[in-house]
């Protein structure tokens, strides 16, 4: 299953405050619930899949310009190929993350904030649903407000088996990650204590081919581009987002299937 | 043994209500000394922002309460009546907070 399907396509949804770090001992616990959709196979099998993934995310603001991140998600997945059907779950792998503010500036009329992150995915995660390596994962990301006004652009590399390779010696291809988001605030309520924003995203996700034995693994590597619109809602500590991707460009290598319409719906909890 | 027990019990109640007494005589005045302060606060962007800003202050021994709102940019702090506020724990605490103070309103 794996040769047809490539296991780390998620590209990232919802990247609003990305280069602003939380305040000092703060707490954010985030959920999310992720629906992606694979068809269009080009081989006779009618291959089609359907993903859904719940990703658990607890931050704490250590320190104003140093934020620690913990990510465990569960994957639900259906096949469905030639008239049958069958089913899997499995928990991914097990990623930390650093995040440290190397820029902020607040003023009367915009704020503007960069922020640099270094991720370790651990192989934790079961059969077909993790990666099998140890991955080093480095972002940078910058967030403006301006008014209603918000855009964050982030870009980052993760370096798939940056310390060794995966089952029967596989070199897994690395991952380039660039997203850029825009979102206008409506405020709401009579203290504006209640705001809704609508956001469009751009993300673009490319996977290098995997390698075994220095040759390129066939049907793996592929390159998918997302426009992104969603809404956001916030009252005081609690979040509520919901994103819809639609892929508007994608190239796989091989027999791949090709990606589908995807649903992401979030909540955040900060205290 | 049974009726020692009892007696302890009536005296513990007798000291807790006394006890919720003398408080609430002291939180209402409290309230009625209470000084109150406005601060200027840059980089709150959204609801969410203030939550954070309003726990690191009302840890301040000499706060009482703390709201910020973030569309004014402005933090209101209520002063404990027997504590002398220092503005300067303000500033650190918003700094902590990833914002940046601006002037003292009042």
């Amino acid at each position: 299953m794996g040769a047809l399907i490539s296991k780390n396509a998620s590209a990232a949804g919802i990247s609003v405050d990305a280069g602003l770090t939380p305040p000092e001992d703060r707490w954010i616990v985030r959920t999310q619930f992720r629906y992606m959709h694979r068809k269009d196979d080009p081989t006779p099998m009618n291959k089609e899949m359907d993903t859904y993934a719940f990703p658990l995310v607890v931050a704490y603001g250590f320190r104003p310009d140093l934020t620690f991140m913990v990510r465990q998600r569960v994957k639900y997945r259906k096949m469905f190929m030639g008239g049958s059907i069958s089913r899997d779950t499995g928990l991914g792998d097990l990623f930390v993350l650093g995040k440290y503010k190397l820029y902020r500036e607040n003023t009367r009329d915009y704020t503007f904030g960069i922020a640099s992150t270094l991720g370790l995915e651990f192989p934790t995660g079961d059969d077909d649903f993790g990666s099998e390596t140890w991955d080093l994962k480095p972002g940078l990301f910058t967030s403006w407000r301006s008014g209603p006004w918000a855009s964050d652009f982030s870009i980052a590399y993760k370096w798939n088996g940056f310390a060794d390779k995966g089952r029967d010696g596989l070199d897994p291809g690395d991952e380039l990650e660039v997203d850029l988001a825009f979102a206008h605030q409506f405020s709401i309520g009579q203290n504006a204590n209640i705001s809704l924003s609508p956001v469009l995203e751009f993300n673009y996700k490319h996977i290098l081919a995997d390698r075994m034995s220095e040759h390129r693994v066939s049907n793996t590597g592929e390159s998918l581009f997302f426009v992104s619109p969603g809404l956001k809602f916030t009252k005081s500590s609690f979040i509520m987002e919901v994103l819809l991707q639609f892929p508007v460009w994608q190239q796989q290598q091989g027999s791949q299937l090709k990606q589908g319409t995807r649903l992401i719906v979030g909540t955040r909890f900060m205290f | 043994m049974k009726r020692y027990l009892f007696l302890l019990l009536i005296l513990m109640l007798f000291c807790g209500i006394g006890c919720n007494d003398s408080n609430k005589v002291q939180t209402v005045e409290s309230v009625e000394e209470s000084e109150t302060r406005v601060y200027e606060v840059f980089g709150m962007n959204c609801p969410g922002c203030h939550g954070g800003l309003e726990k690191l202050v009302k840890k301040i021994p000499a706060v009482e309460g703390a709201k910020a709102n973030w569309l004014q940019k402005q933090l209101v702090v209520t002063v404990r009546p027997e504590f002398k506020l220092n503005d300067e724990d303000i500033y650190d605490a918003i700094r902590r907070a990833n914002f940046t103070p601006g002037n003292p309103i009042k």
